[in-house]
């Protein structure tokens, strides 16, 4: 353990990630100490510029709220919607994946098909449809993403499941006469999890994205200060104040440029072998 | 038979226009020789499901289909009916009978003539049944008889006031050609209404979904020299930003109906290639409204709606936010309906938030824990980006009294399931759309008894007897000058009870390049023929 | 005649899966609030309840879930996608209309992501650990991260609105009206910002295996036997190397087809394309029922070729592998 810490410290690339992450969270816990006020109230003017007014170091949007608020407050919901659409996606992509490898036969046959569903279905029309079936709020937004998100994970889940299932600890479990939900979940299932782990920062970053895009096509929840809604709303003013999109687009950039060096970062240090990709 | 003196007018004015060849004498560039020829590129922000004016009543069709098809009647430049495919019209005492003589030598893009079945076709299977607003309009339209080829007398079951049906005719009666619906079991699905046929100026070309639709010069239009243009092509640019861009590149010459952003808007309305102004638009007033759901405990006290209504500054908002094109509103009759307009001597609710706080804490809604005194859900209406503004500024301005509001978007067929029919919001918030008559579209947003369901209309769960009466008088008074008093009662009363809001008038912003020529000299331009619209070299 | 015979079994053995997604997505709407006649309505500006109860029945909304649900399924067993009601025309002629763009439009954001991920991947490969390798995996992991539409709003005021070198929007420009070769210039110029936003995300990505793979097969024993037998090595690179690390690239692109045409439908709403995508998303704002089905039956049908080429290019990549009978 203490190697892979030492392996993952070694990787600059790794460093900057966990760095930019530390930032990113620094900034959602002192949101609301930096920024007491509510970030979608009305601060002052409309679209005035960054570093004109000291008052608003980023300057406001078009509906005149505080943008640097606005973007502390989004590192919030960003890290939310991902962290909590992550673990969904991955609870679900992980059970759907180890019965699926488990067991075989039927089940995995039945199991593989409504994967193979969600896969064909374009993941983006599938979250327009259930943001439109069940709203905009950022309860169902983040679900949402998670339910579009766990295909990739399972079949993750599923591979590792096959390959470990016939191992000599799951045999020797089975003569010592272990139910099959005590094997899954006490024997197989951590010795699958760590590349499910690593891969969890992909299902993140791309959670991040997606719920950006989705605020972007104005489909998000109006009533938390997100980047995407920023983006969105940005959208309008575009022309002359572009610094309105172009902000809270960087924050996103490096937001899911820091969790995936970080995921790339733990890769490397978890499976050593593979260090030189 | 009487006639009325505007229609004697009106009347005598048409034909005066029409011998001197010019329907509009309000000519901005007499002293240049019009020019014949050019592209007409129109900026088309939403595509709608068909192009027939005759069936849809909504700007995104006029934009084109006014261009193909014509009414019976529009307004001149001073807001008048004025006849296009009618050209004089008189009415019976009791108004149960109106008369309109057609216009001769009148022939359709296909060469078949224009003739008074055509208008009993339309107004009795379209206008009628389904036509929006046209069928609350001719609800007690028994028959259309047609004794010749140039005359249509409509009858009504109940006095139609001949103003009404005036000036709701240029939006509410297009006439479609029998012959190419008559044999079709659904006229909605009849494949015409994607490739339109009438007697306008131009001709459908073609519609390129998602992407274009061309019209070309008709050769043979009834108004000698007309039109001018030699096609116009209308480009679908769903961003509005994208839109504006075109704009400056010259690749669209106009923008309708407020296209733009507001900040595209403002930008360009500096530069000298366009000219940016409401103009040819004051027949398309609209005002921005907060609707009370009355189900709601606390919004169904008259106080807490005053409060809320105090609660909000919105002579900052639309200075701020709005810019020069939005004005202070006075209820549901716009300052531009100078019909109706009955002043601004109705009850108001200027910005004052000692007295909300007040209004509030009599109400008994004193503020609870962290300051809340209740908490609303605000449903606003998808289109438009000044809507989504004003629903972030009430949000931001409720904040402030304790009202913590929770703004619930939706797409547009969801929001007008989730307020108009399952009721299902305490605040809604969008456009109200006033169209030239108070009994067009405005009283139904107060009439008790509307059917559950119908978008726009009271669905308040709000009943007054009084104004309920006043509405229906007003709507089959034959007495133009009745009417108007009948309607200013009707604004008192409403501003008094406050189921809605209507505090910002809004007329919709053209912008369009500088070259263009005769154009915006009507009240509802956008919508009209430009017949005697051209390009300066 | 065998790959034809392939391809029947591979679409059959897909029958229950598209089942499975169209009626899901079918049950799925009819929890949604408002129909397309509510939509329609909005569209509109107005209208009164006995218009809607007519529209209503008009489109069929007035029958029971299954009675609609069995309809639908009956009508595309016999290869009817039905009727839109939005454009007023059967579904798959609207389908078809608004197929090119996207098919162009994916194929060029493909290419383009396959073609320089490949060289960047390459070069990467060949100087690793030196500068050019830092700067193209750092530039890799900063498309990766970057949001396309964000991506394609700042493409926007950089070339279309500072420098006015690229058409902001659309897919051709009308005005122009041109035929052949200028035409497909122009609709050419309209792609290249489309392609950049929707191709960089697969281009960070396939540069990270082409470079990973490069590295791997550049250490086998083969490769170094060429090397120290003195061959050139850009032919050990091409007739070796490049032949073995395609195979993850190509495997790649059938996981993401699906992706593709779902990032399709943010970067055709930035750029305002007549495609797919856009359809996609009007087609659930206006609740149009028979129109996002069809997208979907289309879409996955999309998906499953785009696999099946996969797996044939697969095929003749790799001899090892028999494209299974």
């Amino acid at each position: 353990m203490m190697d892979a810490v030492k392996r993952y410290f070694r990787s600059p690339a790794a460093v900057v990630g966990l760095l930019l992450l530390l930032v990113v969270i620094v900034m959602a816990i002192t949101a609301s100490w930096i920024y007491p006020r509510d970030p979608l109230a009305l601060a002052g003017r409309p679209l005035i510029w960054p570093f004109s007014n000291p008052r608003f170091l980023l300057g406001t949007d078009n509906s005149g709220r505080d943008i640097a608020a606005q973007i502390f407050y989004g590192a919030r919901i960003s890290l939310l919607i991902g962290g909590v659409a992550t673990v969904i996606a991955v609870v679900i992509g992980v059970l759907i994946g180890a019965f699926a490898g488990y067991y075989g036969g039927w089940v995995d046959t039945v199991l593989m098909r409504i994967t193979e569903a969600f896969q064909t279905l374009p993941n983006f029309v599938l979250l327009l449809v259930l943001v439109a079936v069940f709203g905009s709020t950022i309860t169902t937004v983040t679900i949402a993403v998670g339910i579009v998100s766990w295909p990739a994970p399972a079949r993750l889940t599923r591979a590792e499941f096959m390959s470990l299932r016939s191992r000599e600890f799951v045999q020797a479990g089975r003569t010592l006469g272990m139910k099959d939900i005590q094997l899954i979940l006490g024997e197989i299932l951590p010795n699958a999890l760590p590349p499910v782990i690593v891969y969890a920062s992909v299902v993140m970053a791309l959670s991040i994205l997606l719920e950006s895009a989705l605020a972007f096509l104005r489909l998000s929840d109006p009533n938390v200060a997100s980047w995407g809604n920023l983006i969105g709303l940005g959208r309008d003013v575009l022309r002359v104040q572009w610094y309105v999109s172009a902000i809270p687009g960087i924050a996103i950039l490096l937001t899911v440029l820091a969790v995936s060096l970080v995921g790339q970062g733990l890769n490397d240090a978890l499976n050593p072998r593979l260090k030189s990709r | 038979m009487t006639r009325l003196e505007m229609t004697r007018r009106t009347a005598l004015l048409t034909s005066a226009a029409i011998a001197a060849n010019v329907a509009n004498p309000l000519r901005a560039f007499a002293q240049e020789t019009p020019r014949k020829g050019g592209v007409f590129n129109v900026h088309y922000g939403a595509e709608q499901r068909q192009l027939n004016p005759s069936i849809q009543a909504s700007t995104g069709v006029y934009i084109i289909g006014g261009k193909i098809q014509e009414a019976l009647v529009d307004l001149d430049a001073n807001g008048q009916p004025v006849g296009v495919l009618a050209e004089s019209w008189e009415s019976t005492p009791d108004g149960k009978t109106i008369t309109f003589k057609l216009r001769k030598g009148v022939t359709w893009h296909d060469g078949k003539p224009f003739t008074s079945a055509d208008v009993q076709f339309t107004a009795m299977n379209m206008w009628k049944k389904i036509l929006n607003y046209g069928s609350t309009l001719q609800l007690f339209l028994t028959a259309v008889e047609t004794p010749d080829a140039q005359t249509a007398i409509f009858k009504y079951e109940r006095p139609m006031p001949l103003g009404l049906l005036l000036r709701a005719l240029p939006d509410l009666g297009y006439i479609s050609a029998k012959h190419l619906y008559e044999s079709s079991s659904d006229i909605r699905q009849n494949p015409t209404n994607l490739a339109p046929v009438g007697t306008g100026p131009f001709k459908f070309v073609k519609y390129e979904r998602g992407q274009y639709i061309i019209a070309e010069r008709n050769e043979n239009y009834w108004r000698p020299n007309a039109p001018y243009l030699d096609r116009i092509v209308w480009k679908v640019v769903t961003d509005r930003a994208a839109a504006a861009a075109q704009m400056e590149a010259g690749d669209i010459q106009y923008s309708p109906f407020t296209g733009l952003t507001i900040s595209d808007t403002a930008r360009l309305s500096k530069d000298k290639r366009f000219i940016v102004s409401t103009k040819g638009n004051e027949g398309n007033a609209r005002t921005n409204t907060i609707e009370f759901n009355f189900r709601r405990k606390e919004l169904a006290d008259i106080r807490v709606r005053r409060a809320i209504a105090h609660a909000i500054n919105v002579p900052f908002f639309i200075e701020n936010f709005l810019g020069d094109f939005a004005k202070l509103g006075t209820g549901p009759i716009p300052s531009v309906s100078t019909d109706f307009y009955p002043g601004p001597d109705t009850p108001q609710y200027p910005y004052d938030k000692k007295k909300a706080i007040a209004l509030l804490d009599e109400a008994g809604f004193k503020p609870g824990a962290g300051g809340t005194r209740f908490s609303l859900r605000l449903l606003p209406a998808p289109w438009g980006e000044d809507i989504s503004l004003w629903a972030t500024f009430i949000q931001q301005s409720l904040g402030e009294v304790g009202i913590p509001v929770e703004i619930v978007r939706n797409d547009g067929g969801g929001f007008l399931k989730q307020v108009y029919d399952d009721h299902a919001f305490d605040l809604s918030t969008g456009w109200h759309q006033y169209r030239n008559d108070p009994a067009v579209s405005t009283t139904v947003w107060y009439r008790s008894g509307q059917p559950k369901g119908a978008p726009w209309t009271n669905q308040w769960d709000w009943k007054n007897e009084a104004i309920d009466k006043v509405i229906d008088d007003a709507a089959t008074e034959i007495d133009p000058v009745k009417r108007k008093a009948l309607y200013a009662t009707f604004v008192k009363e409403a501003n008094t009870e406050l189921p809605v809001w209507m505090p910002i008038e809004q007329i919709f912003v053209t912008v369009i390049n500088a070259k263009a020529r005769n154009h915006s000299n009507t009240p509802r331009w956008g919508s009209s023929s430009w017949h005697d619209l051209w390009l300066s070299a | 005649m065998r790959i034809l015979s392939l391809a029947g079994r591979r679409l059959a053995a897909s029958i229950p899966t598209l089942f499975l997604i169209l009626i899901g997505v079918f049950l799925l709407l009819q929890f949604a609030p408002g129909d397309t006649v509510d939509a329609m309505m909005a569209q509109m500006g107005g209208g009164d309840a006995a218009t809607a109860r007519e529209l209503r029945k008009f489109y069929g909304l007035d029958l029971s879930i299954p009675m609609q649900l069995g309809n639908y399924l009956w009508r595309l067993i016999r290869l009817d996608l039905g009727f839109s009601s939005i454009y007023g025309k059967p579904v798959a002629t609207v389908i078809l209309e608004r197929l090119p763009p996207t098919i162009l439009l994916m194929t060029a954001s493909l290419s383009f992501a396959f073609f320089f991920g490949l060289l960047l991947g390459v070069i990467a490969a060949r100087g690793v650990n030196k500068w050019p390798d830092t700067l193209i995996s750092t530039l890799g992991l900063v498309f990766y991260a970057t949001p396309s539409f964000w991506f394609g709003l700042m493409a926007i005021v950089v070339f279309s609105i500072y420098l006015q070198w690229l058409p902001a929007g659309g897919f051709e420009d009308i005005g122009a009206a041109q035929t052949g070769f200028g035409r497909t210039i122009d609709i050419a110029l309209h792609l290249i910002l489309p392609t950049l936003t929707l191709g960089l995300i697969f281009l960070a990505i396939y540069l990270r295996i082409m470079r990973a793979s490069m590295l791997e097969v550049l250490n086998l024993d083969f490769v170094r036997t060429a090397r120290a037998k003195g061959l050139d090595e850009t032919r050990v690179v091409v007739k070796h190397v490049l032949r073995n690390a395609l195979l993850p690239m190509v495997t790649l692109i059938g996981l993401q087809a699906g992706t593709m045409l779902g990032g399709s439908v943010v970067v055709e709403s930035v750029f305002s394309l007549p495609g797919l995508g856009r359809l996609a998303y009007e087609s659930v704002v206006q609740r149009d029922l028979n129109t996002l089905l069809g997208i979907v039956f289309v879409s996955a049908l999309l998906v499953i070729l785009v696999n099946f080429l996969v797996d044939l290019l697969y095929a003749r990549l790799d001899p090892r592998i028999q494209a299974e009978a």
